[in-house]
This record gives structure tokens, sequence and C-alpha cells, in this order.
């Protein structure tokens, strides 16, 4: 019985060998497409309605899994993964066959030969798996905090990860930026970079003043109800003002 | 600045001290003088407690005009003159009587409060400044014990297997499909492979490295991922040949350039060129890495391996170190180490 098929890996050289193999092992199958990631899944479909997907998981732009989704049950899809203990745990569980690289010609034959059974049934929704998979390949998507400050420093554009800022001072029209090896000034103001840091980590002690509490040495009562941070790795003393001194009672 | 925290270490402690202190002098003085004990004691607690109050408060308040010593001298030669007064307006003295007919006794009184006071501020003072000795050593010790924490989890860091399960299988299969249609690919592949290998497992690898190896290691990387990901990766290496025979620490440049695939060609679909460059500038070794990638997204992290990289660059080299990243032009990431160049 003939079928049709679309490959789907970013590495040139895996695709072939997966074609050769399947030209080998499954003569009936028709190969119509090549891709290099889920992108134009849709486009394929409408054009050569495969009845078999193979799916990289792991592709730049839209992964196997993204691309699984799309397909929403409209072809069969067998993923092919280099390595990934527990997505294959999961799909040990789903309605879905994967082959894992470098595969022996034993496990796609084995692949090939449920493809075939499955071919006359419609595919399975496979909905509930991608969502399963996609959380465990990718854990948590972390809040959306600012991770990386961008300063101009001479000609060039200084990439200063979040975690290596000291203390973010305003200074007129700018803010100063202090990492503990220099400094340097952008244009976004106080209240901005409040909104966008991680107001776990970066505390407004001042009107014009955002500390990384993990830079913080010590913080020592002053005058006026005020309060004085002490830096790790910088000489400089911060003043908490009034307004903000609740936070490091009880510390 | 509030009453409360103007006498801030007015102990109940430092107040018995003050009493303890004007019992034993009262009655020191006793011996000399005629007044009765009780009446000296009246003239020595005023004196003591007055020079006592000014000088919590002399050591709490914040001025730059004079020294706190200067201060707290000050204060005691101030409480011990009030207190003088204060004595006699509790005995019911005139004080104008008290500075004509009984000057000589009133002088006294003041001479002994100040003398006793001297004492006890340098006493305070010569244990404050033992306080801040050790406190200086217990800083001392807690930083020395830093930097060995720092040392111990650098060379941890350097031990965890840095060769990536993916990056291992993707490549065999590879070498796999290779080996049935151009076997003369494959075995280069695999000598690239094992270049690798040889570099990154933690039981090949030592301590220290030369640029030149950790180049080598790049560049078999390089040479493996350029057969992955065919058209989409080009590479460049400019190391002049002088330099590679320096100390360089291991595994960052691999580190670099592995961040330069993944977070920057890998990730945009188009294709990406790689650049390692290392120049020797004002006695400063600096090696760069630039990608034509995607360039940082101002709300994704980069991962543990710059923090790692500054961190161990802390350990070995103190501030004389640094990781700097830039922005490429037209797009894509310039990381770059500098280290002192020691030849």
């Amino acid at each position: 019985m003939s079928a049709t098929g679309v490959i789907a890996d970013d590495e040139p050289l895996l695709r072939a060998q997966l074609r050769s193999r399947l030209a080998r092992l499954w003569p009936d199958l028709t190969v119509v497409q090549e891709m290099e990631n889920g992108r134009d899944v849709e486009e394929v479909l409408q054009r050569h309605g495969p009845s078999v997907f193979f799916l990289d998981v792991h592709m730049p732009g839209v992964n196997g899994l993204e691309a699984a989704r799309r397909i929403a049950g409209r072809a069969h899809v067998v993923f092919v993964t280099a390595y990934d203990e527990y997505a294959v745990e999961a799909f040990e569980r789903g309605a879905v066959d994967y082959v894992l690289k470098p595969f022996t010609e034993e496990r796609l034959a084995l692949a090939i030969q449920r493809l075939r059974e499955r071919l006359q049934a419609a595919p399975a929704h496979l909905e509930e798996l991608v969502q399963t998979l996609a959380a465990r390949l990718a854990p948590a998507p972390a809040a959306q905090h600012l991770r990386w400050i961008k300063a101009s420093v001479g000609p060039n554009v200084r990439l200063i990860p979040v975690e290596e800022v000291i203390f973010f001072q305003s200074d007129d029209k700018y803010t100063r930026v202090v990492t503990c090896d220099g400094e340097a000034l952008i244009r976004k103001p106080i209240r901005e970079l409040l909104d966008e840091l991680d107001p776990e980590r970066f505390w407004q002690v001042h009107r014009a003043t955002i500390v990384n509490v993990d830079r913080i040495a010590s913080v020592r009562r002053g005058l006026k109800d005020q309060a004085e941070i002490a830096l790790r790795d910088r000489p400089e003393t911060l003043v908490v003002s009034r307004a903000f001194t609740h936070r490091f009672r009880q510390m | 600045m509030n009453i409360l925290q103007l006498l801030e270490g007015l102990t109940l402690r430092r107040i018995l001290w003050v009493t303890a202190i004007c019992a034993v002098a009262s009655g020191a003085a006793s011996w000399i003088f005629v007044n009765t004990y009780f009446d000296l004691l009246l003239t020595a607690l005023p004196v003591g407690y007055t020079s006592m109050l000014l000088f919590t408060a002399a050591s709490n308040v914040r001025q730059a005009a004079m020294p706190r010593e200067a201060m707290q001298i000050l204060a005691i030669v101030a409480g011990s003159i009030l207190g003088t007064i204060l004595a006699g307006l509790l005995k019911g003295r005139d004080i104008t009587q008290m500075f004509h007919e009984r000057l000589a006794g009133v002088t006294i009184s003041m001479g002994l409060g100040i003398g006793f006071g001297c004492v006890v501020v340098a006493t305070i003072m010569l244990r404050e400044k033992y306080a801040r000795d050790q406190a200086r050593i217990l800083r001392a010790e807690s930083e020395r014990h830093q930097l060995e924490k720092g040392m111990l989890e650098a060379r941890l860091q350097l031990m965890q297997a840095q060769v990536e399960p993916h990056f291992l299988f993707n490549t065999l299969a590879n070498v796999q499909h290779l080996v049935e249609t151009d076997p003369q690919a494959a075995a280069r592949m695999l000598d690239s492979l094992i270049r690798y290998l040889r570099a990154a497992v933690p039981q090949m690898r030592e301590a220290h490295s030369t640029l030149g190896r950790e180049v080598e290691m790049a560049r078999a990387f390089l040479e493996i991922q350029q057969v992955r990901m065919g058209a989409r990766l080009a590479f460049r290496i400019d190391v002049p040949e002088p330099l590679r025979a320096r100390d360089f620490p291991p595994m960052m440049l691999i580190s670099l350039v592995e961040n330069a695939i993944k977070h920057g060609v890998d990730p945009c679909c188009e294709c990406g060129t790689v650049v390692i460059r290392a120049e020797e500038q004002e006695g400063r070794l600096r090696v760069c890495v630039a990608d034509t990638g995607e360039g940082v997204k101002p709300k994704e992290g980069g991962g543990l391996g710059l923090a790692n990289i500054r961190e161990r660059l802390k350990t070995l080299y103190g501030g004389a170190a640094a990781l700097v990243l830039e922005e490429n032009a037209p797009h894509g990431v310039t990381a770059a180490i500098e280290v002192p160049a020691a030849a």
C-alpha cells in the first residue's frame, strides 16, 4: 500500500539518512517533502496531504512538538529524537511512535510496521501528549523580567546581565548602571526599570535608587529614619529613604 | 535624630558601672576629704551621670566637625562641670557662692570627674578598637573562606561533564549516515569528535590549559557543528601563532562558542558566522567570540555559563580579568574574555 511522508529535521545529513533508510525499508512510501523545521506544516498539509510526518523534536523556529500540535490529527506522526529520557517515557504512554537517533534498522522497521497498521485508522489527536512534552522540554516559562541591560559604551553596545548590576541610580536625564567593574549610562528611567526588573531581586530603596539585594553587604540605621546600605564589591553606600526602610526591618 | 537614637548604648550595664565607679571614687575621696561619704557620693553621682549622658549623646551624634573622640572628651568635661553645679543645687547651695568661697572643692570635684571620665573613655575606646580588630580578622577569615569555596566550586564546575547527550547522539547519527554515504567525511567527523571529547571529558582534562588547546577544542566543536548544520554555519579562527602557547583557563572559550551556536546562530533559521579572535593589547590577552546570530532578547537569560565564567575569572585573577559582552554589528553578540597577558 502506498503512502506519502514528510521529513522534518534541521540537520541535512539526518534528513538524508532517514530518507535513504525509509527508501530501503518502506519502498511504498514516497517522501513528498523535507523541512528544516515545522514552520511550513500548514502549507505542506494543504499541498500534499501526507499520511505521515517524521518530526525531529528539537528544531530551531517551530519545533517538532509545535508542528505536531499544528498538524492536529490530520496526519500520523512519528517523533525522531536524539536523547530525551523524559520525553521517551511520555512517548511510551502516548498513542504516537518515536525513533531514537542514532537508530538501528530494526527499530525503524518496527516503527514502520506499526505505522502501516495504523494508517488505516484515523490519526490520533496529540494535543494532550504535546502539552505534556512541551512542559517537560521547556520547564516553567520564566517570569517575564528584564535579563539584559543594553548600555552604550563608546561606539559599542555593552550587554550586561542584570545579575551583574549592583545598583541603578538616576542621574539627571540618565540612569547609572553600576557593576563591580564599572558603570554605564542608559536612558531608561528608574520608574520603567522598576516595572521590568524582577521585584524579588531588585528593590527600590530611594526615589532615585534600585539595588540588587544579592549585592548588599550590610544595612545600618542612619539619620532621620533612613538607613544606609553597604555593598559587596563597591565602595559606595546607598541611602534608604524613610518610605522604603520597612523592607529592611526584621532582617 | 530622636532622643532614643541619641541615647543608643545607654544600657543598664553602663549605668551600673558609672554608679559603681562613683561609689568607689567617693570611698577613696572620703579618706582625703573631711566630707562624709554620703556627701561625696551626692557630688559624685550627678557628675558621673551627666558625664555619662553627654558622653553617650556625643558618641551617637553624627557630625563631621571634629573627631568623635574629641567630642566625647568635651562631653566629659562639660558633664563634670554641669554635674558639679547640679550637685551644688541638690545640696541647696548658692551657685555664685560655689564659684567664690567653695572654688577649691568645686574644682577638685570637677577635676576628679574629668579624670575618671577620661580613664573610662580611654577604656571604652580601647575596647572598641579591640572589637574592630576582631571584626576585621573575622571578615578577612570569611573572605578567605569565600575564596576557597569559590575555587572549590570552580574546580567542581570543571569536573562536570560538558558533553550534552543531545550533541553526542546527534553527532553519532551524522557519522552513522556518513559511514554509508561518504566514509572519508565520516572519518573526519569522528576525528573532530575524538578531539572534542578528549578536551571535554572531565577525566581527560587538566586544571591548566593553553589558548592553543582551547582553540583546537573549539575548532573541533565547530567542525562537528558545521557538518550537522550544513550551510547554516560558517566559522573563522583568527588566533596568531605566538599567542597559542599562552596560559588560558580551560573550558571558557568552548562555553562562549557553544553559546554563540545555541543562543546565536541556531535559533535564527537563516545562516550565521562564528569568529574566534585573539589579540594582545596593552598587556592584556583578549579572546573574543563573535556571532552574527539573533543577539540577546532583553527578557531571556543567558544561562549559567556566563555567570560561571565570571565567577571562575574572579577566582583565578581577582579583579584583573573580565568577561565583556557587546552587541555585534549589524546583529549578534561579541563575547570577550580579557586576562592579564603573562607571557
